[in-house]
């Protein structure tokens, strides 16, 4: 079974043995939601009642049901009955993986509470409103032009200030504190928005996803056996430590890691300990790589958008940094008066992702042949090919079920009806962002640095750091160059 | 994992590379770069958009 750092640290306080994993929860809560906006299409609104804000300048006109059919309910109304159906959902989620639910239910309401909050605040027109137009019909001078995704920075930098400045606080969180649950789900959500998105252009995306097979070379075969003879050679660690250090740099942070531990029967605690430092890595890239990409990228949206699946560990932390570099790269185009339409970038970046995890369970399974077989060679102890399945993300499924049937869905529909698809689906990405917004508050409070600096991480974390700096950023960027260089996101109508 | 045992395995000896380690390593490098060049061939064959 593929696990987590939070699943790790969840053993401790588990109620009992789970019934289901991590991944196909997000699946069944991801196809949940999925199929309650479709519902629309049948004339019954089953998400209209879901809370969004808009950007503010009067915060008591902010809120508001994702539908004006649920107008009566009011924002409040909304955002109190968004919550109570999260923490139904989530809470019966939670009592499938054997968790605590009363432990896990108030925790979650502190989580829902502060993340929703850092988004509410990050709609604020003074940091969210872009072009000059905006900033006008607020009647301001001036605007951090972040776009109301900045939300996601001040709940990512919450996240960081209760971790190292509270950390008794943070421990009452932890069993909230899951952002590869909350991220899974919004990746299968985001499904059906890419199909929507990709719909309109399907030559643009078809070769797009040919050129996420780049990116697993890339990350399998090019950093893979780099950061693993640094981390031999050059650092001098055992094999033990460099398999599971080299998948978490390399291809997908903690599931990798973690997945590879297990390949190569390394002692729990190895890729644990690899898989937080994968995290706060990821946390240190999402705040500045977005930055850079808009500074120095701007004008290649898309080489931007998969440098950052490359660079970016962990799925939560590069799907969020996608985001972000799409907020980023749209509002200084827009300021320029060039408008893309939205979802290409963070497309892009999710299908490297996406792409990137399918093969980790071949990975692990090569590298359990190898350690069992020639490594480790102990009598009885072969890999079986079942291990692949075990070891494969199966929230990935649920990305494609929804990717697929949203595509087929689009493509069967008259050209007059697809706006009835796009606000479907449109009312399924409220929840998706608000996903996304407990992940980023969750990775922020996983991120304790004085700790991990405590328990003799320093050694690790300059491998990391050697192999980052040294050629992930320059490499992943060169081969989103040669990919996507040239290429532009369809403009907006 | 005690913090001392972390840092005691920190500065344990190093262990010396494999054969198999090295042929992983080389065939891993070589294959990369093999297909990327391909994939970028077939960039050039048929372009994006």
């Amino acid at each position: 079974m593929l696990t987590t750092v939070s699943e790790a640290t969840l053993s401790i306080t588990a109620a009992g043995p789970p019934r289901l994993s991590e991944d196909w929860l997000a699946v069944a809560i991801g196809l949940g939601v999925f199929a309650l906006a479709l519902l629309s299409l049948g004339g019954v609104d089953a998400l209209g009642w879901v809370a969004t804000t808009s950007v503010w300048i009067d915060p008591g006109a902010a809120l508001a049901p994702a539908s004006k059919a649920y107008a009566s309910l009011s924002g409040p109304g909304a955002l109190l009955l968004t919550y109570l159906a999260l923490l139904a959902v989530l809470s019966a989620g939670a009592a499938a993986l054997g968790e605590d639910v009363k432990r896990f239910a108030i925790a979650f309401t502190a989580v829902f509470a502060i993340a929703y909050a850092c988004w509410f605040v990050g709609s604020a027109a003074r940091l969210a409103a872009v072009t000059p137009a905006d900033q006008a019909k607020y009647g301001l001078a001036w605007s951090l032009k972040l776009t109301s995704e900045g939300g996601f920075i001040i709940a990512l930098l919450a996240g960081l200030a209760i971790a190292n400045f509270f950390p008794n606080f943070a421990e009452r969180l932890r069993s909230a504190i899951r952002p590869e649950l909350y991220i899974k789900i919004a990746i299968v959500i985001l499904g059906a928005f890419i199909a929507v998105t990709a719909a309109g252009k399907l030559n643009l995306a078809s070769s797009l996803l040919l050129r996420g097979l780049a990116a697993i070379v890339e990350a399998y075969l090019i950093y893979w056996p780099i950061v693993y003879l640094i981390a031999r050679k050059g650092f001098g660690f055992s094999r033990e430590w460099s398999a599971p250090l080299a998948s978490g740099i390399s291809i997908c942070g903690v599931a990798a890691a973690i997945a590879t531990g297990g390949a190569i029967r390394a002692r729990p605690q190895v890729p644990v300990l690899v898989s937080s430092l994968v995290v706060i890595f990821a946390v240190i890239e999402v705040l500045i790589l977005p930055v850079l990409a808009q500074a120095f990228l701007a004008r290649e949206p898309l080489v931007a958008a998969a440098w950052i699946g490359l660079a970016v560990k962990t799925d939560g932390a590069a799907v969020a940094a996608g985001g972000i570099t799409q907020s980023l790269i749209q509002a200084k185009a827009a300021a320029e008066g060039i408008n893309y339409q939205p979802g290409w970038m963070l497309s892009v970046t999710a299908a490297v992702k996406v792409f990137i995890d399918v093969f980790i369970g071949v990975w692990a399974f090569l590298l359990a042949h190898i350690w069992a077989n020639r490594v480790n060679p102990r009598p009885g102890q072969k890999a079986k090919a079942i291990e692949i399945w075990a070891r494969f993300p199966k929230f990935i499924l649920g990305f494609i079920a929804t990717f697929a049937i949203a595509l087929a869905l689009a493509l069967a529909t008259p050209a007059g009806a697809s706006g009835k698809l796009a606000a479907a689906i449109g009312e399924a990405n409220v929840l998706r962002v608000i996903f996304f917004t407990l992940t980023f508050f969750s990775i922020g409070v996983m991120s304790n640095f004085r700790k991990l600096w405590a328990d003799g991480l320093g050694k690790l974390a300059a491998v990391y750091l050697v192999s980052l700096i040294g050629f992930v950023v320059w490499v992943g960027l060169l081969i989103s160059w040669l990919f996507f260089a040239g290429v532009k996101p369809p403009l907006a109508s | 994992m005690p913090k001392s045992d972390l840092r005691d395995e920190m500065k344990a000896a190093a262990e010396p590379l494999l054969p198999v380690e090295r042929k992983l390593i080389v065939w891993s490098l070589a294959l990369g770069v093999a297909l990327l060049v391909v994939l970028v061939l077939i960039n050039r064959v048929l372009p994006l958009g």
